[in-house]
């Protein structure tokens, strides 16, 4: 109970949680659009939904400044490539905040005139470039980390006898692919935040990149990736020690 | 802006925001219509008051869980009175968001055939009930320690007569020759005189101890808004705004400094 408390007190916790309700509705949707028996079900869903989405669009009014205040910290960094990438990640969030908040004025009637269609499309181009600012920084650690695994002597004998006692037909065709993959995956195991943080990176890329019409999927993949991405985002804030730093 | 940061990351004082700016649009619509404004902006304003009442509805989502736990702790509290009046002013607060849950399951389709006025009628006798235990409760703590003023300020009194005792023997022919043109005291002028000292004695108490001064307003202005709705006092909807503004301002004050909440 207390810690429920905790983490619904966490604005980003409550965010999380409606962010996965979001998604859950749009892939039961989807699963459940061809049955007739269960309009009465899809019509609840997508009120759901929509409540969700309008819901977190008020509550993410103030998010702006959040970002280029952390743009600001990434700014401080001493690794070059972090500090582009993270600070470019955050002044694109920055960015995708405002049409977001540009967007909301628009829906609830405070302004008139704007091109809802256009804005749309300019906060998921917003939010891509930030994803694969995102995802840069992640494939940046894990080289990182396997570099620096491969300069282990330790690990040299364990890949030494990895490669020794598995002699299928792959290994011995292709060695230095099953020692590159070995090599990736003993890192991500050895450090999960990195893995948490590039598959929801993976896994948030397929909404822009359906809505921006870049790879067309269906609204069961976004629904599946969102809830996916949304699971393992709400797993972060409950264990800190899984949030990927800085 | 590290200050804004933090304020925004509490769940509790975007929640408080939200209210202020949902109380101003009640106040702002009321002020436009008697101005005589275009329908298109009233709708505009009513909308809005309603947009953002659904989004708090669906951040209060969890809420009934967090009054029952703080009733769990008032239930340890060593004071018989504050026990009591915490303990069931938290449980109604629980009550009170269930009830609301079930209003925001209602407003956002998921349950249509809710009948969303008779929720509502019970959703604010809960939230009534709430405030009066909370009024109770302040004008409990503000009656203690007006006796202890009271007390204080007699000893005291007491003691400068002990401690000088060549010029009272002055003072009382002073007093004694004051008091000699002057007509008998009436029942009127001895109560008058007696409900002055007490009215000081209040100020003194509410100035000495700005959080409970600032939970009386708080409580106080927020009683008008069940007291409308349930249409027990019927103030009309300008009034409301104006009550919900205030409170919202003071417990968005309270966040900022938390040194002005009133504890327990």
């Amino acid at each position: 109970m207390e810690s429920f408390i905790n983490f619904t007190n966490q604005s980003q916790g409550r965010d999380r949680i409606f962010r996965t309700t979001q998604y859950a509705c749009v892939l039961s949707k989807y699963l459940l659009r061809n049955s007739s028996a269960r309009k009465e079900l899809v019509v609840k869903l997508q009120s759901l939904e929509s409540n969700m989405s309008s819901g977190r669009k008020l509550l993410r009014l103030g998010n702006t400044v959040n970002s280029i205040d952390a743009a600001k910290r990434t700014l401080q960094l001493s690794d070059p490539v972090l500090r582009l990438c993270l600070t470019m990640a955050n002044l694109s969030r920055a960015l995708y905040f405002t049409c977001d908040s540009l967007l909301w004025a628009t829906n609830v009637g405070l302004v008139h005139g704007v091109d809802k269609e256009r804005w749309s499309l300019n906060a998921s181009r917003c939010y891509f470039l930030s994803l694969v600012m995102s995802l840069t920084r992640d494939v940046y650690t894990i080289t990182q980390l396997m570099v620096q695994r491969t300069r282990d002597r330790q690990f040299q004998h364990k890949i030494d006898q990895h490669l020794n006692e598995s002699p299928d037909v792959a290994t011995v065709i292709l060695p230095q692919l099953d020692a590159f993959v070995y090599l990736l995956i003993e890192s991500l195991k050895s450090h999960p935040s990195v893995a948490l943080d590039t598959l929801k990176n993976i896994c948030d890329l397929f909404i822009p990149l359906d809505r921006l019409g870049l790879y067309r999927s269906n609204p069961g993949v976004v629904g599946f990736c969102g809830l996916i991405s949304s699971i393992l985002g709400i797993v972060s804030v409950l264990q800190p020690g899984l949030k990927i730093k800085p | 802006m590290d200050s804004w940061v933090r304020f925004n990351a509490q769940s509790q004082a975007k929640e408080r925001i939200f209210r202020a700016a949902q109380y101003a649009c009640t106040l702002l619509g009321y002020t436009l219509q008697k101005g005589g404004a275009g329908v298109e902006v009233l709708k505009m304003v009513k909308q809005l008051e309603a947009h953002m009442s659904l989004t708090r509805k669906l951040m209060r989502l969890g809420n009934s869980a967090e009054a029952v736990e703080a009733a769990k702790r008032a239930v340890h509290l060593s004071d018989s009175v504050l026990r009591l009046c915490l303990t069931v002013a938290h449980l109604n607060r629980a009550m009170y968001f269930a009830c609301d849950n079930v209003l925001w399951a209602g407003k956002s389709g998921l349950l249509p055939q809710l009948d969303q006025d008779k929720w509502s009628q019970r959703s604010f006798r809960y939230y009534l009930f709430a405030l009066i235990l909370n009024l109770t409760r302040d004008a409990y703590e503000i009656r203690l320690l007006m006796e202890r003023e009271a007390r204080s300020s007699h000893s005291g009194s007491k003691a400068t007569w002990t401690s000088s005792p060549s010029p009272s023997p002055l003072e009382n022919n002073e007093l004694s020759h004051s008091s000699l043109p002057s007509l008998p005291p009436t029942v009127l002028a001895l109560l008058s005189q007696r409900l002055s000292r007490q009215f000081r004695v209040l100020v003194t108490v509410l100035r000495s101890n700005p959080p409970l001064l600032l939970d009386l307003l708080k409580n106080s202005c927020d009683v008008f808004i069940p007291l409308d709705r349930l249409g027990i006092y019927p103030t009309g909807q300008g009034f409301v705004g104006a009550c919900g503004l205030v409170s919202s301002l003071l417990s968005i004050l309270t966040i900022v400094h938390p040194w002005l909440k009133l504890k327990p």
